[in-house]
């Protein structure tokens, strides 16, 4: 997969409604923003507007809620169409949706319901993906979901599953740290080893939410600040990936802008730090391995 | 037993927008074996399966709720929270999302309740869902470059008769039965609702200006005028119609409404 079609764009956040005048107005210091497609999949008005004069200024990401990859439905064209027009329009960094299905029988659930993990279905999803990356003469990214789900004929893990239709649809992957750590609650498996296992070369994106606790299962609510758990999970997340597009996504319950901003500058502090840390730790064992090597050839 | 992935999602289709819940769908579900919902979610030790399908019901229900309580501001406030849940309830039974925006959730939501139980004591209801869908397909109705005073003052008067023109495509006309409009202004301006609207007809004009929109009762020389141009018509036809509705009084009423919808932002130059 070539990178530079998912460049490191920095640390941004959710373009939302309530934020439209502040981000025209204020011009506020951001690395980019992401917006949700379908918001943008309209004829015209204020929104398209809004986004031109965003995107004069910014990067963007268009991620969208209803491709619907996983669905036995057909590919909805219309939606398709739309968004490459949008793509066409606005040239956003790249293009992302969910790995996941959003209906059936043509009906829309409006929600993102996780699928069975089996060769089968890896197979289904990534034809599909396949299709719609020719159809937007694009790679796009897929996303990992939070589920309160597992299905019975599973016969792979989550992250084994996602590597998988990454692999075989030869697409990128955003990973969701706070979807990890609240599925990871929900389904009782470790969010390290996630991390640990997923397909390291396909990385090109995070996602940081807050969630809410309903005390037996946890809900993806994108309505509060990101918890401390999920905080030291993307830290070890950028340990494993490195310098990866970070975004801070706030749906519900949205705090003023400067609320997401000192969020991002969270995030942008925790990957520098890091960063650093880990390019020092690996400069020490590179000098130790360098002298016991010299040592060794010393010692021959 | 192993399933096809199609008939999984479909069993889960009707569990999540089963009518009385999960647990009575899943009394009616006929397509899981002998170990039921088990056979398909796996347990946990917190959660049952039917538990976890009950997190997407829910979901389900309460993000379309939440989106059209948004939209439908003044029907809400009208019915109040229970009844506008009920009517919902139904409405996503009646009309459920096909749409992939959730923008579209609502856009039957007046045909539903035009024959809902509800309409009886409220019989204007359905008029003021139906102004408030106006107002969303306003906001978001296609672009287009709006005539100006002062492209129309770049034509020569003469010119002016055969000069084709159309309303721009958010504006939208609306023919209702009862007296909507103060009632929607009223919620916006945080006001009492007034009691129950007059009867009879009112045309409403909706139109999009600098991004917002907006609606007010009409003329129906006027309403007509607009109905005329929202084919794509010429401004003699216009004043044609116009001069036929008023008595004695059509240039000075052309005038007004010419002025009134340029400034407006109401029209477009026709091919």
């Amino acid at each position: 997969m070539d990178a530079s079609e998912f460049p490191f764009l920095g640390f941004g956040v959710g373009l939302r409604r309530d934020h439209y005048l502040h981000v025209l107005e204020n011009r506020p210091d951001m690395d980019w923003f992401e917006i949700i497609s379908e918001n943008f999949m309209i004829d015209g008005g204020r929104p398209l507007e809004v986004l031109g004069a965003v995107r004069e200024t910014y990067p963007i990401v268009a991620h969208g809620v209803s491709m619907s990859l996983g669905s036995t439905d057909p590919l909805n064209r219309e939606h398709l169409g739309r968004l490459r027009e949008l793509a066409r329009r606005f040239k956003p960094a790249w293009i992302s949706d969910h790995l996941c299905w959003t209906g059936v029988g043509g009906r829309n659930l409006h929600d993102l319901l996780p699928l069975p993990y089996t060769e089968e279905v890896v197979r289904h999803v990534a034809g599909r993906i396949r299709e719609v990356q020719d159809f937007l003469e694009r790679r796009i990214a897929i996303e990992n979901v939070s589920s309160y789900m597992t299905f019975s004929d599973s016969r792979m893990t989550e992250w084994d599953f996602l590597s998988a239709v990454a692999s075989e649809a030869d697409c990128g992957i955003l990973l969701d740290i706070n979807n990890i750590f609240v599925s990871a609650f929900n389904q009782d498996f470790d969010a390290r080893a996630y991390i640990d296992a997923v397909a390291c070369d396909r990385v090109v994106q995070f996602h940081l939410a807050g969630h809410s606790d309903h005390g037996r299962y946890l809900l993806d609510t994108h309505d509060h600040p990101v918890r401390d758990e999920v905080w030291e999970l993307y830290a070890y997340a950028v340990r494993r990936f490195g310098s990866i597009s970070t975004l801070i996504e706030w749906d519900d319950n949205i705090p003023a802008f400067e609320v997401l901003a000192e969020t991002a500058d969270k995030a942008r502090c925790i990957h520098d730090e890091t960063v650093r840390t880990k390019a020092d730790r690996d400069a020490t064992r590179s000098e130790n391995d360098s002298g016991n090597s010299l040592s060794a050839h010393h010692r021959a | 037993m192993r399933r096809d992935l199609k008939t999984i999602q479909e069993i889960l289709y009707r569990l999540i927008t089963a009518p009385s819940g999960v647990a009575e769908g899943l009394a009616d579900e006929r397509a899981l074996g002998c170990d039921g919902l088990r056979g398909v979610i796996s347990e946990g030790a917190r959660l049952s399966a039917e538990d976890r399908v009950d997190i997407y019901a829910s979901a389900y229900f309460y993000r379309i709720f939440d989106v059209l309580k948004e939209d439908y501001p003044a029907t809400l406030k009208v019915l109040g929270e229970t009844d506008f849940h009920n009517l919902i309830t139904g409405y996503l039974i009646e009309y459920p999302p096909t749409h992939f925006s959730i923008t579209y959730a609502g856009q039957f939501l007046a045909r539903y309740v035009e024959t809902h139980p509800l309409t009886e004591r409220y019989p204007y209801i359905a008029d003021l869902a139906r102004l408030e869908r106006a107002l969303i397909d306003s906001f978001i109705a296609p672009d287009a470059e709006p005539l100006s005073s002062e492209t129309m003052r770049s034509i020569d008067p003469d010119a002016w008769g055969s000069l084709r023109m159309r309303t721009h495509p958010s504006v939208l006309l609306l023919q209702a039965s009862w007296d909507v409009a103060p009632v929607l202004r009223s919620l916006e301006e945080g006001r009492t609702l007034p009691d129950d609207p007059a009867s009879g007809r009112f045309p409403i004009v909706i139109r999009r200006t600098n991004n917002r929109s907006f609606y007010r009762n009409a003329e129906w020389a006027e309403f007509e005028a607009l109905s005329l141009a929202r084919q794509g018509t010429s401004f003699g036809e216009i004043c044609e119609l116009v001069d036929a509705k008023t008595s004695g009084e059509s240039a000075a009423t052309i005038a007004s409404l010419l002025a009134r919808w340029l400034a407006d932002a109401m029209l477009v130059a026709s091919d």
